[in-house]
């Protein structure tokens, strides 16, 4: 086995802020090796160090024996790297985009003819050659990047987060892409924030705040945290959860739609007496560990873990959501397709879909920003078509993008956010003092937001959208960018809120999350594909109870695609 | 250097940018539009000039004088004034802009030779024209008196390059410097902004490209599209002004290409210093547009600029444009004459080329 890439104590400054540190690690030759990491870990920035495009403040970095500082030019002739984001020309087709590609890089016409045909046809992309771009959907952009990456036959490819914006299906042809290329040879390297992505891949490294944590095979990952993980089933999930979170041996708790998951410190153990007050109340049984399991053992043991967060429980007077046959149509473009539902208060409802799909836009409808073109939606009895102004005090909404203001105080944000619900006086030193000890803040008040970590930050944003006591709360893909420990956090404080009577629609890329929500509704080209708990969404599959969500979701859309076909 | 690369990106950018009908059709219809708009807004001529008179004399040869203001075609009589009070009044109304006075006695001094005062009073608000005002009342007046008696001396006065003394044969070629040092380097600074604004120069960074192949093939389509942009302009000049053209097209067609090649030099340098295509609008028009108005020479006669500034306007290509644009259509010269300015534009224009390629460095940050 030949190293393909080598580095010895790589690192990197930005503005004075170290966010790559003393980074050691070698990928060998033919394997597909991943970065694991959320946002801001230094994912990017390596694999801008490897394409030899960003030179390292210190250390060094040997990719396919040339020094990415000294010998740039040789890297760059020879590795193929796909940069998050647009890789393409808009206005130009797809066969152009490709052409391009290959004449920046010297492809003799010969090899160009025979690859590029190959290569659109592995992607599905031959009946497209003369479409612009920019009309592509986002699998098949990321698909035709990733031709023009490969169109020099490189021996190593840098992937950075190639499944972002994109859909499951897409992801897995994707995948398939990849794999057929790792067999003739080459090597690549793909980062993630996603852990059942990263299961993919040979080895994997975890980065964490620019430090790489751990370097093994997924498998062995698990391995490490083997023993430690327990799940817990019960009826009294408060009493439970309690007697849990004083118990100094639990590292970390879970609370998913239909049971806890817990993990214990390295090498600890549920003492007598705590087994004793649970028995009765929950069966513990030993569980397989997950890869984000493992991610927070090795980053809770590198760095102190933030306190745990304790939620108080506040009853709210919850209300239903319901959508009956609701149509949104802009022009001849169908983004919302006679979907019903109907959400109990106190359910918290995962929307599921790729982009496009709908979800973004029904949610708006719901929040009374946007007039269906037909049918009815009612939001806590409050119709949204005549009543959409008494609507919007009754519900609570959090972006994706924190709408918050960075150069305003916590404390600041929480006034600002309280007034604007027409909340005053004594009312609202309570309810802010409420929210802030709900969401962990105290103590933070005097803070800027735009000092405070993302994981604060979308605390922040929960507490201002919670302030004024909302029947309903739509949360637009909040946990992005957050890291895994701090995700887990942010479900407990969600399940919190539904038990206390309010109602959480929830829309999330991620598809291990599912699993936090009591039902799922999955979209599809504006359709409402799928309505159910995981458990049903599987059965109706007929899907073994361990299949996981990427299976569940892409058979359904599976079955709907043949649906529309016949 | 590799021509097969270069090609690639012009091929590419050059597809890119006619697809995008907005660009073209702003690329090649602004120029002109800016050159309707200057190439009347701006003129120094006076003509029509609105004339008061206060006629305290009612004599015929009073009356004479007067019509021999009006009959000149630069006066417009626009009322008779009975008192000074009213002079005053006119003039701050802004009804009239000359205010001619003949106090009583002007035709009876002047039959006895003896010298007779006269006064005009000029609205000095537009200082440009009012001394061309003055300094044509001033013609007529002692014309007047001449046909009195026999002059002293007589000056028999030609003006060169431009006999009408024509302010659009001065404003069109100097405006030509300023229009293609307008447009084209948005043009380039755009086009690469825009790449690193999507993020598509990540690639580009990631290839085999070198920065110089990469700003040579972004070059070349632009440069075709500035070429265009050039002869539309010198045609209608030509054409619809009537600027005459004394020098050889072939010689500034020439000239202008290089000059060209500068200026969209100045978009790329600004493109790769910046980030948002904000920004690198913004800069274009600080570095290019408004220092071409005002220190080119193409309005402002450099050499009336106090000395310093003179040395400031060398830092500016327009300048040395409008004098060799000047230079070949008022004044039929050519090379013999003009090389200087055609070297320091060529140093100049390799110049932006060596730092635009040097910033660029193919790296993120």
């Amino acid at each position: 086995m030949t190293a393909v890439i080598r580095t010895t104590g790589l690192g990197r400054r930005f503005a004075g802020r170290q966010v790559l540190t003393g980074v050691e690690l070698a990928v060998q030759q033919g394997e597909i090796f991943g970065l694991l990491g959320p946002d801001g870990a230094g994912k990017t920035t390596l694999m801008q160090l490897w394409a030899a495009i960003l030179d390292p403040s210190e250390g060094q970095a040997t990719v396919l024996g040339f020094d990415t500082v000294r010998q740039a030019a040789e890297v760059n002739a020879r590795v193929g790297y796909m940069s998050q984001g647009f890789t393409l020309y808009d206005r130009l087709s797809v066969l152009e985009n490709l052409q391009f590609a290959a004449r920046i890089r010297g492809v003799a016409a010969q090899d160009f003819a025979g690859r590029s045909h190959e290569l659109l046809a592995m992607a599905g992309l031959q009946a497209y050659l003369d479409r612009p771009a920019g009309k592509l959907s986002g699998g098949m952009r990321k698909k035709l990047s990733l031709c023009a990456n490969l169109i020099h036959a490189p021996p190593l490819l840098l992937l950075d987060e190639p499944s972002l914006g994109v859909d499951p299906v897409s992801r897995r042809e994707l995948w398939q892409l990849l794999r057929r290329y790792q067999q003739h040879g080459s090597t690549v390297v793909v980062s993630t924030p996603y852990m059942d992505e990263a299961e993919y891949c040979d080895r994997l490294a975890f980065l964490d705040q620019g430090r790489v944590l751990a370097v093994d095979t997924p498998a062995q990952l698990r391995a490490r945290v083997q023993g430690r993980i327990y799940e817990v089933r019960t009826a009294m999930t408060a009493a439970v959860q309690a007697i849990l979170r004083d118990a100094p041996e639990v590292l970390n708790l879970q609370w998913l739609a239909d049971r806890l998951r817990i993990q214990l410190h390295a090498g600890a153990d549920l003492p007598p007496a705590t087994l004793a007050r649970l028995r009765g109340l929950a069966t513990l049984t030993p569980a397989e560990p997950g890869l984000e399991e493992t991610f927070i053992a090795l980053s809770t043991a590198a760095a102190a873990a933030p306190p745990p967060v304790s939620p108080a429980v506040m009853e709210t007077q919850g209300g239903e959501v319901r959508a009956e046959r609701l149509c949104v149509r802009f022009g001849d473009f169908t983004a919302v397709d006679r979907v019903s539902v109907s959400v109990p208060p106190g359910e918290v409802i995962g929307w599921l879909g790729p982009n496009g799909a709908g979800k973004t836009t029904l949610i708006r409808v719901f929040c009374g920003l946007l007039m269906p073109s037909d049918g009815e939606a009612f939001v806590a009895g409050l119709s949204v078509n005549r009543q959409a102004r008494a609507l919007r005090s009754r519900i609570g909404y959090m972006s994706q993008r924190f709408s918050l203001y960075p150069d305003l105080t916590v404390a600041e944000n929480l006034r600002f956010f309280a007034g604007a619900y027409g909340l005053g006086g004594k009312r609202r030193r309570q309810t802010i003092e409420w929210a802030s000890g709900m969401t962990a803040l105290t103590g933070m008040e005097a803070r800027r937001v735009s000092e405070l970590s993302a994981a604060v930050r979308q605390r922040l944003a929960l507490a201002c959208s919670i302030l004024h006591g909302p029947a309903v709360l739509f949360l637009d893909e909040p946990t992005s960018g957050v890291d895994p420990l701090n995700r887990q956090r942010f479900w407990q404080l969600i399940q919190t809120l539904a038990s206390g009577g309010m109602t959480v629609f929830v829309t999330t890329h991620y598809l291990e999350e599912a699993s936090y929500c009591h039902r799922l509704g999955l979209m599809h080209q504006g359709r409402l594909v799928a309505l159910g708990t995981l458990e049903q969404l599987r059965q109706a599959l007929r899907l073994p109870a361990d299949a996981g969500m990427e299976a569940v979701f892409l058979g359904h859309i599976e079955h709907a695609q043949r649906e529309l076909a016949s | 250097m590799n021509p097969r690369r270069i090609a690639a990106v012009a091929t590419k950018e050059a597809k890119d940018v006619l697809r995008d009908p907005i660009t073209v059709g702003v690329a090649l219809i602004m120029p002109l539009i800016m050159l309707l708009l200057f190439g009347y807004a701006i003129t120094l001529d006076v003509d029509d000039i609105t004339l008061g008179v206060l006629d305290e004399d009612h004599t015929p040869a009073s009356r004479q004088l007067t019509e021999a203001f009006t009959a000149s075609g630069v006066f417009q009589l626009e009322r008779e004034l009975t008192d000074p009070h009213a002079v005053e009044r006119a003039l701050q109304r802004g009804e009239i802009r000359l205010a001619l006075i003949i106090p009583p006695g002007f035709e009876r001094a002047l039959t006895r030779h003896e010298p007779s005062p006269l006064q005009l009073l000029v609205d000095g608000t537009y200082s440009a024209t009012a001394t061309l005002v003055s300094s044509h009342a001033l013609a007529i007046a002692s014309g007047f008196g001449h046909a009195a008696g026999p002059p002293a001396l007589q000056l028999e006065t030609r003006v060169w390059y431009n006999p009408s003394l024509s302010s659009v044969h001065t404003v069109v070629p100097g405006l030509y410097a300023v229009i293609l040092m307008a447009f084209p380097p948005l043009l380039t600074a755009l086009a690469l902004v825009r790449e690193k604004e999507t993020g598509t120069i990540a690639q580009i960074y990631a290839s085999p490209l070198s920065s110089v192949e990469f700003l040579a093939g972004k070059l070349i389509p632009y440069a075709i599209i500035a070429f265009v942009q050039m002869a539309m302009v010198i045609a209608v000049g030509f054409l619809w002004f009537g600027v005459p053209f004394r020098g050889s097209v072939a010689f500034l067609l020439a000239i202008s290409l290089l000059y060209v090649l500068c200026t969209l030099g100045i978009g790329l340098l600004v493109s790769a210093v910046t980030r948002t295509q904000l920004v690198a609008l913004l800069a274009v028009l600080i570095v290019t547009l408004m220092p071409s108005i005002l220190f080119s020479g193409m309005l402002f006669p450099i050499f009336t600029m106090p000395y310093v500034v003179q040395l400031y306007t060398l830092a500016f290509p327009g300048r040395y444009f409008v004098d060799i644009s000047r230079g070949v259509v008022l004044k039929g010269v050519g090379l013999e004459v003009l090389w200087p300015s055609i070297a320091i534009v060529a140093v100049y224009t390799l110049l932006v080329f060596a730092l635009a390629a040097w910033r660029l460095k193919k790296k993120v940050a």
